[in-house]
């Protein structure tokens, strides 16, 4: 795949027309109003039919589940592939959206990408059917809380989030911070560690699904941050919430890998999903530089003429280059079947981020006093870029991954 | 419900657009796009086909090198199936030639209804769809701004200067639709992915038993003898405010007996 294909291109023209028409008019509200992004995207479901195909989607996949539960199918066979899992349909959306504002990817992201799919990769039938078909309709709000104030590239370490048994059931304590979706969510996967008077250390990470207005959940207002304001970031704080075994996920203690490896799958998803952020930024902060070296005069001529512009635009297009070819190999290794390793994923994160925020940087330097005003957006741009170095695993933490991979060290 | 609507493929005006210096055209030989003035058409159509609980719509269209890019856009918007006619010879057609040849291959659909856009936004002859009408021998209403069906056939709302004219036409007709009738759905997700599947007929004029001599150059009317660069607009008269700016403002929309 070296360029986009007739029905991608028209998927981005019918995004692009949809994206000018009803979230450009809204973007003030959004990024400097406290205007949640939730409304305009489940319009933005509705459609272009995302909805329905979810709901379609998650269908065939149950039934199949039902169908190897009840030992009518191999379980073996793979599920029957939706129709046009083409994985370009999911990023072009991210791409563009990105382009105006980052953080409804992040919001959108976070319910139906993360939430959804750490019930839908442990949970049991019951649980998916429970709270899985909305999140990926965004009828309703997902947020997956890992982060606390003392742990977070040092996630299970340093966790302090804890669950105890009582009986049946369960007591949950903790607090957790940077949840995006927190303040308004109404689905939360909760992680923690199992308390059974043991070490910190050898305790089980569990996971488990809370419901908006559950007694001693507390979801916070949204917190002040530098960028990615149309995504809603907050605390939540449990004071003995008291669960069913039913919101345990997958309703066993059991966990493989003391149940750090399904949070570990999250967090590959989730990098993969950088790059097609950064190249939405890069994109528009190049279009929109380009334009501006055009028009711009100074000492008499356009300033795209002198050569410092000049190298701006050009660093600005190998990185467009390079971010849009490993967006192009994630379509294409999805498309064969193949996952990333783990370096890898990480690799296109730390490359892609560190991209979006050099070229949005460059593009606020090349647009000058303009560029530092609210009117020019390639400042909100350059904010909201800085958090894909930050969020889904630090550089520092993905430049790690990639050399203990190098030198053949085992992961963590 | 059978509804056909024409629709035109059309260079991107997002980009400057190039006169052919040979004969003063439009160059169409890039990718072209659904003509935004044809997207009305066909979810007007879409719409007079899901109210009549059933039927089909089917674009036609003419355009050079079998581009189909823009007819895959109305096909993703929900149309059925498309009639592409495309042939070398077709190059420098006039208005007439064009309506020749679309009435052509919308015979052979055999549509109860037949939209068009007023005009394209290319060309603006805004002369095909009632030439269609009159080389088919179907009644022609223009400037359609509501249709709906009824049983003694098409009720239409036609746009006028004033305000609008209540038509009653039998059916089969050929309606030429506004901007403002409807507003255009965008492609659904499954609806981009269908429209990949979704037959294509591509003839040529021979496969309309229509002869070489009958379009194109050879055929058309009309010549474009030269082409003039449109004047650039004159700058407004700045005024600067003293407090009584309002005056003037008053005094120029007066002067335009607007108020």
């Amino acid at each position: 795949m070296y360029e986009w294909a007739e029905e991608h291109e028209m998927l981005r023209k019918a995004m692009k027309d949809f994206i000018e028409a009803e979230i450009v008019p809204i973007r003030d509200d959004l990024e400097h109003g406290d205007l949640p992004p939730y409304d305009v995207l489940r319009k933005m479901f509705r459609t272009f039919g995302m909805d329905e195909m979810a709901r379609d989607s998650f269908a065939r996949r149950i039934a199949h589940e039902e169908a190897v539960a009840a030992g009518e199918v191999d379980p073996d066979e793979k599920p029957p592939g939706r129709p046009g899992g083409d994985p370009a349909f999911t990023l072009i959306p991210t791409i563009e959206l990105c382009r105006h504002c980052p953080g409804m990817v992040t919001a959108m992201g976070v319910s139906m990408g993360l939430t959804a799919s750490a019930i839908s990769s442990k949970g049991t039938i019951a649980q998916k059917k429970r709270w899985v078909p909305e999140l990926l309709t965004m009828e309703k709000i997902g947020a997956w809380a890992i982060t606390e104030p003392n742990s977070g590239s040092d996630a299970f370490g340093s966790m302090l989030a804890t669950a105890r048994r009582d009986g049946d059931e369960y007591i949950l304590n903790g607090s957790k911070t940077f949840i995006t979706n927190g303040p308004y969510a109404d689905t939360i996967v909760f992680i923690c560690k199992l308390n059974e008077g043991n070490d910190p250390a050898d305790r089980k990470v569990l996971s488990f699904v809370l419901d908006r207005g559950m007694p001693g959940l507390e979801q916070s207002p949204p917190l002040r941050k530098m960028g990615m304001h149309s995504s809603p970031t907050g605390e939540l704080f449990l004071d003995d919430v008291r669960v069913g075994r039913d919101r345990l996920i997958g309703e066993t203690e059991d966990v493989p890998a003391g149940g750090r490896s399904g949070a570990k799958a999250t967090f590959q998803q989730e990098r993969a999903g950088v790059a097609a952020m950064a190249l939405g930024i890069i994109e528009q902060c190049l279009e929109q530089s380009v334009q501006y070296a055009r028009d711009r005069r100074q000492f008499g001529q356009r300033i795209g003429d002198f050569q410092l512009i000049q190298q701006k635009l050009a660093f600005m297009e190998v990185a467009r280059m390079n971010v849009q070819n490993l967006v192009f190999r994630t379509i294409e290794m999805s498309k064969a079947g193949r996952t990333m390793t783990f370096a890898e994923a990480s690799a296109m994160k730390l490359y892609s981020a560190r991209m979006a925020t050099e070229v949005a940087l460059e593009a606020v330097q090349l647009h000058g006093g303009n560029g530092y005003m609210a009117e020019f957006h390639v400042e909100q741009l350059a904010r909201d870029a800085k958090v894909l170095q930050i969020y889904a695993g630090t550089d520092e933490i993905q430049t790690v991954a990639i050399a203990r991979d190098l030198l053949g060290k085992p992961e963590e | 419900m059978k509804v056909a609507v024409c629709v035109k493929q059309i260079p991107d005006p997002a980009l400057p657009g190039e006169l052919d210096p040979t004969d003063n055209t439009l160059k169409r030989d890039g990718k072209l796009i659904l003509d935004e003035s044809d997207s009305y058409g066909v979810e007007l159509a879409l719409q007079l086909v899901e109210a009549a609980g059933g039927g089909s719509v089917t674009l036609v269209s003419m355009a050079p090198n079998n581009e189909v890019s823009g007819l895959r856009t109305a096909l993703a918007m929900g149309a059925d199936d498309a009639v592409l006619i495309s042939d070398d010879a077709l190059s420098g057609t006039d208005a007439l030639g064009t309506a020749k040849v679309l009435a052509a291959a919308i015979g052979r659909v055999e549509p109860d209804l037949v939209l068009a856009g007023v005009e394209s936004s290319d060309g603006y002859t805004g002369t095909v769809p009632e030439q269609i009408a009159a080389v088919m021998g179907l009644p022609s209403v223009g400037f359609a701004k509501k249709i709906e069906i009824g049983d003694d056939g098409l009720h239409i709302e036609r746009q006028t200067e004033l305000g609008y004219d209540d038509v009653v036409c039998p059916m089969p007709a050929v309606v030429s639709v506004t901007a403002g009738v409807v507003e255009p759905r965008y492609p659904s997700f499954k609806g981009i992915m269908a429209a990949k599947k979704k037959p294509v007929d591509q003839v040529t004029i021979a496969d309309l038993g229509i002869s070489a001599d009958q379009v194109g150059w050879a055929g058309a009317r009309q010549e474009i003898v030269s082409v003039t660069e449109a004047e650039a607009r004159e700058a407004g008269e700045v005024i600067e405010d003293d407090g009584e700016g309002y005056q003037r403002i008053v005094a120029f929309l007066e002067e335009l007996k607007v108020i």
